[in-house]
């Protein structure tokens, strides 16, 4: 499929006001957009402290009318309307946005606008995760603004100034499902070449143009010549056509004034740069005004046509703050990290079952330390609600760290609803050969501008030969490319067998990745570890397939990144494909390394010696010895000293072994719990300050992760106390989750189940999951004066609703007296206190 | 239009960063202190912060909303010019924070501790270039005030951001119920006063604020602002 078929594509169905918007939007013919509208406000004194510029178009639509016409006769084809923060949030009433849009468009078309773009400013709000304001809750604030646009005769949707991606999708989704109109989106970017939330504007291009954006591009923050290496950033990213509407240079105070220092004929030679790369959608921004559209004008008048985009094909996977490009014709390799999948993992089981989406996180950042490149998401547990489990994982991982991800999961209502909101273009894992499975899952991706990932098995199961593994991917391909999917979007994973089984298919399967790519031209992924199924040092066994595949074609290698086998193939093949420049990475990791091969001395201390080394430096405490215990009170003595002195590292080895000889129980109750006490005790009479207390807890939690896993090894051991379960959050309004995070630290080390509400809770959320989980102690934290109301009314909400549960508050501002006021069962001043007050409610 | 700042090499105060997680002298563990330090360093690194400030004639129009109750009136009895300031350390240090945290709450606690310590001191630096400018002009300042102090409401905030364009120029963003987004940002407000005139007001005094009756920086005799009670 060649870029005029995708260009022809791209407009079908789309209501297009005449031919040359046409062919503007094919990228053959110039659009002149307007320019500034506060600066022209300023300039006529419109612009009052106080003033909402949208409610001008009602005021005083004669002068808004005459900004717009200035704009018409300096030559701009499509007129902006006056309605950058006509949303019904900023409004707050004051108007309808309904009436806003009409009366916006009213003055536009007055002023003889060729196009009118009606135009969609940012929300005003901060999204989740790092903000308050839901996905949804924005996409319906903008769709809200787009009906309302198209029902005011726009030409056209201008959505622009947006700093956040996440948002920008909101926006961009409701645009393209509200209407059949042309949409047009920019990104505003700072000095650093990010947008505030950290996106680049490679990263803005693939994302938004493959979500089906008519225009994409940049406005705002800087000049020209300052936002001419971004331009040209996205201008190779790009799948339509690229818009620019920078600032008139840089403001600078003069006199109390604020002036921008660029003149109008400075700003059209500078924009000359931007014709030359490719832009062909042009106009101004802050600081301009009608000259600057004349002077712009002449120099695309002169220039005739749009010059070509310097567009460079690629597979490009991204998050909201990096992109992994693997672009047509370059030999560079990708790591998808697969430990992210519960198959085989009882932990990682456990963790997604108990809601702890932290140990995700957890094996996220070790993947990327150990050099990841993109990380593989699969939480499939059958008892699970994957819908739920997967967006939770996603956001989580999305909120923590910048890794590009793969969405891994056969349930395509749980990949949909995971993809829609997700800032950046993920690769969907997957899609088959079969009819059943393309129709399902091609849509989607076509729809959110993802990359997929083909398996090569059909109707028939997975063809032995790489003939019929290539035969299954040309299926896949041409399906993706009948659904619009270009094919620098499709991976083709041509299925490991394994070795053990299936000998002779081991150099098909490498054959297969070298024809498909050599064939289709697409990119090529393998699930490595497959290989040495059934057979001894299945390390060695991988890593010697890797590098034939490496060798055969291989691009993006699905293993686990914390293998230093795999580790080494990767960083001495990208020596060999010529990633890694002058062996630079490759010499700085194993300069000073010995080889694994050569025998080693015999050296380092034992554990029994280190433990004594520990004992010996320990001061004496307060804990005496259990009789229990009593046998082993060197060892005893030294974890009292590692979770006294806050040493996590020792701790599991330690308790390892006394477990060896001794009971669970003991150790817990002989142990962790007395040493946990002494800490808290240090931390009341403030010899211990808060990360000590902490550190302590960490080191007993690295303990009791032993001793869990021998129980559950165990299944007839006495159960860790399933009806110990406390529910934690920080009210509604409060979004200061720092002491909440404490107190379930410190509860889950003393063996509480601790279900973490989060913060910012409605009273309704909280006591919904306090009843469907028959929970019966409560923590709340809040932090502000502010929020104690919140807290006033959760107690009372749930003393009404679930009268058998107890509520213990905390929080800087409150005093016991104030938590007796408000109906609270318990007033703990500090994380420690609600630990102890734990203990008494379930003694009891 | 406002100003814009982007402080470089700010390093942050290690002691005020472990007085805020309640450290008044006991013996720490190397471990744990080099534990501190790592995050400490990563803090300074990793993190972007940006700041913003204007000054506005003392009546201006500009300043409608903002300058609410009594505390803020004496702050600025005789000021001839109103600075308005606001800083932050960027969305990234959000995601290393809930990073940290998730990881382990011992990091969490202590990355977010550095991380007010920085803000803190990218607040000083944004202030130090509202007090030289002032200084160039000839005007003496007075410290800086920030919302939540004394009788100074949270929901001013919106109108200082919005007096600055905080949000479109710093990211800075606030929340329905006021809080500013990120969490590690400061706003302010910086009274500018002839040589002629007297400055009022000293540091911040506990008497005024709202926490004085539960404070527990207070009640050690360390309070928030560096001096002894008063």
């Amino acid at each position: 499929m060649d870029m005029q078929h995708v260009d022809a594509e791209r407009l079908s169905g789309v209501r297009l006001a005449d031919e040359h918007l046409r062919q503007a939007l094919l990228g053959h013919e110039f659009l002149i957009l307007d320019g500034a509208m506060g600066t022209q406000m300023q300039a006529r004194g419109l612009a009052a402290p106080g003033v909402v510029p949208d409610l001008l178009n009602f005021s005083d639509p004669e002068a808004i009318t005459e900004i717009h016409a200035a704009y018409v006769a300096a030559g701009a084809e499509v007129i902006t309307t006056n309605t950058f923060g006509a949303n019904a949030l900023k409004l707050e009433g004051r108007a309808s946005v309904d009436e806003v849009y009409a009366a916006a468009a009213a003055c536009a078309r007055a002023a003889g606008a060729r196009y009118v773009a009606g135009d969609i400013g940012p929300t005003g709000a901060l999204l989740e995760p790092l903000g308050t304001l839901s996905f949804d809750a924005a996409y319906e604030l903008f769709a809200e603004q787009v009906v309302a646009a198209d029902r005011a005769g726009c030409d056209l949707i201008l959505i622009e100034t947006l700093a956040d991606l996440r948002e920008a999708k909101a926006a961009l989704l409701a645009a393209r499902e509200h209407t059949d109109l042309p949409v047009f989106i920019t990104m505003t970017f700072g000095e650093d070449g990010r947008t505030f939330l950290g996106t680049p504007p490679e990263v803005a291009a693939e994302v938004l143009s493959s979500l089906g954006a008519h225009a994409v591009g940049l406005n705002c923050s800087l000049g020209p010549d300052e936002l001419l290496p971004l331009a040209r950033e996205m201008a190779r990213r790009v799948r339509c056509p690229l818009m620019v509407q920078p600032n008139a240079g840089m403001p600078r105070m003069v006199d109390g004034q604020t002036v921008y220092d660029v003149t109008p004929e400075q700003f059209a030679t500078s924009m000359e740069a931007m014709i030359a790369i490719g832009a062909s959608m042009l106009g101004s921004c802050c600081g301009s005004s009608p000259e600057f559209t004349r002077a712009l004008r002449a120099v695309v008048d002169a220039a005739g046509a749009p010059r070509a985009r310097a567009y460079e094909p690629a597979l490009v996977l991204a998050s909201a703050q990096q992109a992994v490009v693997l672009a047509k014709g370059s030999a560079r390799v990708a790591v998808i990290g697969e430990r992210i999948n519960p198959t085989g993992k009882p932990k990682l089981q456990a963790a997604l079952r108990a809601g702890n989406f932290d140990y995700l996180v957890g094996e996220g950042v070790a993947q990327a330390e150990a050099g990841a490149d993109v990380l593989d998401v699969n939480v499939g547990l059958p008892e699970l609600d994957e819908v739920a489990t997967l967006s939770h994982a996603v956001d989580t991982l999305a909120s923590t760290l910048t890794l590009p991800l793969v969405f891994d999961s056969s349930d395509v209502v749980a990949l949909e609803v995971a993809v829609r909101t997700y800032a950046g273009k993920p690769l969907i894992n997957s899609v088959n050969a079969k009819r059943e499975s393309l129709d399902a899952v091609l849509p989607l991706v076509k729809r959110y501008g993802c990359a997929v990932l083909g398996l090569t098995l059909d109707e028939e199961g997975i063809p032995p030969t790489a003939e019929g593994r290539l035969r299954a991917a040309e299926r896949i391909v041409e399906a993706a490319e009948a659904a619009g999917i270009p094919r620098e979007d499709v991976v083709i994973d041509c299925l490991v067998m394994a070795a053990a089984t299936n000998q002779d298919e081991a150099r098909e399967i490498l054959r297969a990745v070298s024809l498909v790519k050599e064939r289709l031209g697409v990119r090529t992924a393998l699930g490595v570890s497959n290989i040495s199924f059934g057979l001894p040092q299945r390390g060695l066994m991988n890593a010697t397939f890797l590098a034939a595949a490496f060798g055969a074609g291989l691009d993006l290698p699905i293993l686990n990144p914390l293998s230093a086998r795999y580790r080494d193939v990767v960083a001495s093949f990208k020596v060999l494909n010529g990633q890694d420049e002058g062996s630079r990475d490759y010499i700085a990791a194993y300069a000073d390394t010995v080889d694994p091969y050569a025998p080693a001395p015999a050296t380092g201390t034992t554990v029994a010696a280190a433990a004594a080394a520990a004992a010996a430096a320990a001061p004496a405490f307060a804990i005496s010895v259990p009789p229990a215990l009593a046998d082993a009170s060197e060892a005893v003595n030294a974890m009292i000293h590692h979770i006294l002195s806050g040493q996590k590292g020792p701790m599991a080895q330690a308790t390892e072994a006394l477990l060896e000889t001794h009971d669970a129980l003991d150790v817990v109750n002989g142990i962790f719990i007395p040493a946990l006490d002494e800490a808290g005790e240090r931390f009341d009479r403030g010899e211990f300050f808060l990360p000590q207390l902490m550190a302590s807890a960490e080191a007993v939690k690295a303990g009791f992760d032993v001793v869990r896993a021998r129980m559950e090894s165990a299944p007839d051991a006495a159960a860790p106390a399933a009806q110990r379960t406390v529910a934690v959050a920080t009210v509604k309004g409060d979004i200061h989750d720092i002491g909440k995070n404490i107190a379930k630290m410190l509860l889950e080390n003393y063996g509480y189940n601790v279900v973490d509400l989060g913060r910012d809770v409605s009273p309704e959320a909280v006591v919904a999951a306090v009843q469907t989980q028959g929970i019966r102690l409560v923590g709340l934290s809040a932090l502000m004066t502010t929020t104690v109301k919140a807290m006033e009314e959760t107690v009372s909400l749930l003393h009404e609703r679930v009268p058998d549960a107890a509520v213990i508050v905390a929080g800087a501002v409150l005093t016991p007296e104030y938590a007796r006021q408000i109906g609270a069962d318990f007033y703990a001043k500090d994380a420690a206190e609600t630990a102890r007050i734990a203990e008494r409610f379930f003694a009891s | 239009m406002a100003q814009l700042v982007r402080p470089q090499g700010i390093t942050l105060d290690r002691d005020e960063a472990l007085r805020y997680v309640g450290y008044s002298g006991q013996a720490i563990s190397d471990e744990l202190l080099e534990r501190f330090e790592t995050l400490a360093q990563a803090c300074e690194r990793d993190l972007h912060p940006t700041g913003i400030w204007e000054t506005f004639p003392a009546h201006d129009a500009a300043l409608t909303g903002i300058l609410k109750g009594e505390a803020i009136a004496n702050h600025l009895a005789g000021a001839r010019e109103v600075a308005l300031m606001a800083c932050t350390l960027g969305a990234e240090s959000e995601r290393e924070l809930r990073k940290h945290m998730a990881l382990s709450s011992v990091d969490g606690v202590l990355y977010g501790a550095c991380a007010s310590a920085l803000v803190e001191a990218v607040a000083n630096a944004v202030e130090a270039q509202v007090v030289a400018a002032a200084a160039a002009r000839g005007l003496r300042t007075n410290f800086r005030y920030s919302p939540g102090y004394g009788d100074l409401p949270l929901d001013v905030q919106p109108a200082l951001l919005g007096a600055l364009g905080a949000t479109a120029r710093t990211g800075i963003a606030c929340t329905a119920d006021n809080f500013l987004l990120p969490t590690k940002s400061v706003t302010a407000i910086i009274g500018l006063f002839d040589a002629d005139t007297p400055v009022p007001g000293g540091r911040s005094a506990c008497a005024t604020c709202q926490l004085r009756t539960t404070c527990e920086l207070r009640r050690k005799g360390t309070p928030c602002h560096g001096h002894a009670t008063r």
